[in-house]
């Protein structure tokens, strides 16, 4: 299936696509205003930065394996040197020490081509970049659509949907389906009501997560140590605080000492304080902090770029007139959905006029002069010579009925 | 002209050299990864290859001070291995790995914006709302499957409400793509007075496309047949389309060759296709362009401008999250202007039902209140800022966009 509609106007192709595709246009066609490329495209940081955080990653994790595998084998060698091994032990240990070496190569090989995708995946993305300039920048924009719809969805757990227009597109290099996987799989846990994978995802990026002073692993422990007292399992509850609670107690003792205190209460509690600790939201708020960590730790914004673009677009595109019941519905601002999301936006602001003729829906400028009835409605004078031609030199007035003749207008200045 | 295209020229140069710059830094931290990887590999092999000889040497025929050899073989290895430094090896490629990946981090960071949340009002932005708008998107676009989707995996049952009349647009346009006019007759024939009500003759213009087609490919007293039943209603309301149709009769099956050759060009079958789809939304009350696209491509180009101000206005984080208008422009290309506006040019006002412009006798254009103030209170004559010519308040007369 392909998504990509029909260009407007003349450069429509006369060959027909197949497919589900037909002539509704989906973007329009921009202005030739644009140095603004350049600004548009600096607005790709999340594009380049997630791949590259990826790669980042597994880095790291195969520097791990090679720095812990070798600390192992070497010290290995010393405490042999140390021992007194009979000389088959030796062999023994030494052998063990090489076929563990020649797991750390196979290892090391896998660790350098799971590095090697993902340098291809940044370069695939600086290519795309690279690849926009003014005469593509329509369709380039449609892709860029695309992919942020895909960001959302991922963002939103729409996996399916996401990978269906990410496939159907041919867009799979462009998104982060990938990187998402590993967030499904504590999100599901999450909702699981299993902890166990988000604290192992925690411990798995602990230094960092430490530098941006997460408190994520802090409320998976507050939770875990919540259905203790929930089983009524008290004596395992208080082991389980002073083994994974008590390290918080410097930075988060409030909420250590309201979390503790739920001991004296059980779940049944009526204290509006304590009550809501046991509610089951609890974890869709610990599925959303995940999120969070997660959006930071690679570097995107915390909200969907969808939502970013739209509040942009709905002020930029927003005025009084969009909400009177005549407002055009190529506006989408006419839409009940938009009107509603514009609604806590501000108005967008102008410091020149900008006239559209009420007939042709034409911008009125210096091409196309604005021109004035008897009665003080304004056309554009296209519009007006065109009913003029029509009616043998008459206008009418298409709002009030009016009916003068073509001669009678004057040509209005504005600047 | 000239001129903006040598500035777009030169911006696009400039993004140019800098992805390129992003480019070479990347190269870089490649090029370092590999060095890094190949060192590790031959570290491993170093390590590996001494532990052998070890092993060699511990194998060898054994005689009876082996006990002290095996030691002394022992200690050597550990020596060796001291003395490879194993640990450190790894370490100094992976340090200067982790430098190019930090400068590859903040070059990006330098070179794009690299949060663009920064212009976002933190307000409470439905999801469901934007669940459905998706959904009507894909359906608008006739990709049913997404559609269908997005409204299953997100469990937005209500958003499906215009799927089937999309459906419909686009079985009329999918047919007339195999030039199969029927579905596109039985539709503009059911809508005929709210088509005539909008003032669209797309009726007559599918029925030309369709009297083209009998007169190529059947008989002149076919193409006569067609044109009394289907064309001749239409004759009095657009007298010139129908006498140039009826001069067709005369090429019938040879219309290539003829003056009116021109009403052969798959042209014709483009832009009543799209006329179709137009009316179509139209008449459902839906936009013919896809409104997230729309918006989406406002935001593209807005985002920017946003962006500069939220830096302005970093300290002003309550009065962002505040303000009733933006404070500035967002300059949006002319196919986003759906309303008028229109702007004081001496007071920089909005117009308003309360403040509209007026008409000033010589012809410029000012909003009430600059007026009522340059007469001062409409007590006397004034001249206008813009010509020399004079004028009183009540010779300026009210506009209407
Ligand atoms: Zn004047």
């Amino acid at each position: 299936m392909e998504m990509d509609s029909l260009p407007n106007g003349n450069n429509t192709a006369t060959g027909t696509p197949t497919g589900a595709t037909v002539g509704v246009n989906s973007t329009p066609t921009p202005s030739s205003n644009l140095p603004r490329l350049t600004e548009s495209l600096k607005l790709e940081h999340q594009f380049l930065r997630v791949p590259f955080e990826h790669y980042k990653k597994t880095i790291r994790a195969n520097h791990r394996v090679v720095e812990k595998e070798m600390s192992a084998v070497i010290s290995g060698v010393n405490d042999a040197a140390a021992s007194n091994f009979s000389p088959d032990d030796a062999v023994n240990h030494l052998n063990s020490l090489v076929s563990r070496l020649q797991g750390l190569k196979r290892k090391l090989e896998e660790g350098n081509r799971a590095e090697h995708l993902q340098a291809q995946k940044c370069r695939v993305r600086l290519d795309h970049l690279e690849s926009a300039d003014a005469e593509n920048m329509s369709e380039w924009n449609n892709t860029r659509l695309k992919r942020i719809l895909v960001d959302y969805m991922l963002r939103m757990s729409y996996y399916d949907t996401a990978a269906k227009l990410a496939e159907c597109s041919n867009l799979q290099e462009l998104v982060d389906i990938d990187v998402f996987q590993e967030a499904k799989k504590v999100i599901d846990a999450l909702q699981n009501k299993d902890v166990a994978p988000a604290l192992a995802w925690c411990a798995e990026n602990k230094s960092r997560l430490k530098k941006s002073k997460s408190k994520l692993e802090f409320q998976l422990r507050l939770q875990e140590f919540i259905e203790l007292v929930r089983a009524e399992n008290n004596l395992r509850a208080i082991t389980y605080a002073k083994k994974y609670l008590s390290p918080w107690g410097a930075t988060h003792m409030k909420e250590l000492q309201r979390v503790t205190a739920t001991l004296a209460f059980k779940k049944d509690t009526e204290c509006a304080t304590y009550k809501v600790l046991f509610e089951a939201k609890q974890w869709d708020y610990l599925v959303d902090q995940f999120k969070q960590e997660f959006c930071k730790l690679y570097g995107m914004t915390l909200e969907p770029l969808l939502n970013i673009y739209l509040q942009a677009g709905l002020s930029a595109l927003k005025t009084p007139y969009c909400y009177e019941d005549d407002c055009t519905k190529e506006d989408p601002l006419s839409q009940e959905a938009f009107r509603t999301l514009a609604l806590p936006l501000p108005y967008s602001k102008q410091h020149h006029s900008k006239l559209v003729c009420y007939i042709s829906k034409e911008l009125m400028d210096t091409e196309n002069p604005p021109q004035v009835l008897p009665n003080g409605y304004v056309y554009s004078t296209k519009a007006l010579e065109e009913m003029a031609k029509k009616n043998d030199g008459r206008i009418i007035c298409p709002r009030t009925g009016l009916n003068c003749s073509y001669t009678e207008l004057v040509k209005a200045y504005i600047s | 002209m000239g001129e903006s295209s040598i500035v777009r020229g030169a911006c696009d140069l400039n993004i140019k050299m800098e992805i390129s710059s992003i480019k070479d830094a990347f190269d870089r931290v490649a090029k370092k990864q590999k060095l890094c990887s190949s060192k590790s590999q031959e570290t491993v092999d170093q390590v590996g290859r001494e532990i052998e000889q070890a092993l060699a040497a511990l194998r060898s025929p054994q005689d009876p001070s082996t006990l002290a050899d095996q030691k002394s073989v022992l200690t050597e290895l550990k020596l060796k291995l001291n003395a490879i430094g194993a640990l450190q090896q790894l370490e100094g490629p992976h340090k200067e790995l982790n430098t190019s990946l930090g400068k590859y981090q903040k070059l990006l960071e330098k070179l794009l914006n690299p949060d663009i949340s920064k212009a976002y009002r933190n307000v409470d932005f439905d999801s469901h709302i934007i669940n459905q708008i998706i959904a009507s998107h894909f359906y608008h676009q006739g990709l049913y499957d997404l559609g269908d989707s997005i409204v299953n995996e997100a469990g937005e049952p209500d958003a499906t409400a215009l799927r089937s009349q999309f459906l419909e647009m686009h079985q009329v346009i999918e047919a007339m793509r195999t030039r199969n006019l029927q579905p596109a007759l039985t539709w503009v024939t059911a809508n005929r007075e709210k088509l005539v009500q909008i003032g669209s003759n797309l009726e007559l213009k599918i029925h030309t496309l369709q009297y083209v087609e009998v007169l190529q490919n059947g008989t002149r007293a076919d193409a006569l047949k067609y044109a009394k039943t289907h064309l001749a209603p239409f004759a009095s309301l657009n007298k010139d389309d129908f006498h140039k149709l009826m001069g067709c009769l005369l090429y019938a099956g040879r219309l290539e060759n003829s003056p009116y050759s021109e009403l052969l060009s798959p042209f014709h079958w483009e832009i009543t296709t799209e006329e179709l789809a137009r009316q179509f939304c139209s008449l459902m009350g839906q936009s013919y362009q896809n409104p997230l696209s729309v918006v989406f491509a406002a935001g593209v180009e807005g985002l920017p401008t946003l962006l500069k101000l939220a830096n302005v206005m970093a300290a002003k984080k309550q009065e962002w999250q505040e303000m009733k208008q933006l404070p500035v422009p967002v300059e949006l290309g002319k196919e986003f202007q759906f309303h008028s506006i229109f702007v004081c040019p001496v007071s920089r006002d909005q117009g308003s039902e309360e403040n509209p412009p007026m008409l000033l006798p010589c012809l410029h254009v000012l909003c009430k209140q600059s007026i009522i103030k340059l007469s001062k209170n409409s007590t006397r004559t004034f001249k206008c800022p813009y010509c020399p010519a004079e004028a009183t308040v009540a010779h300026c007369r009210q506009l209407y966009f």
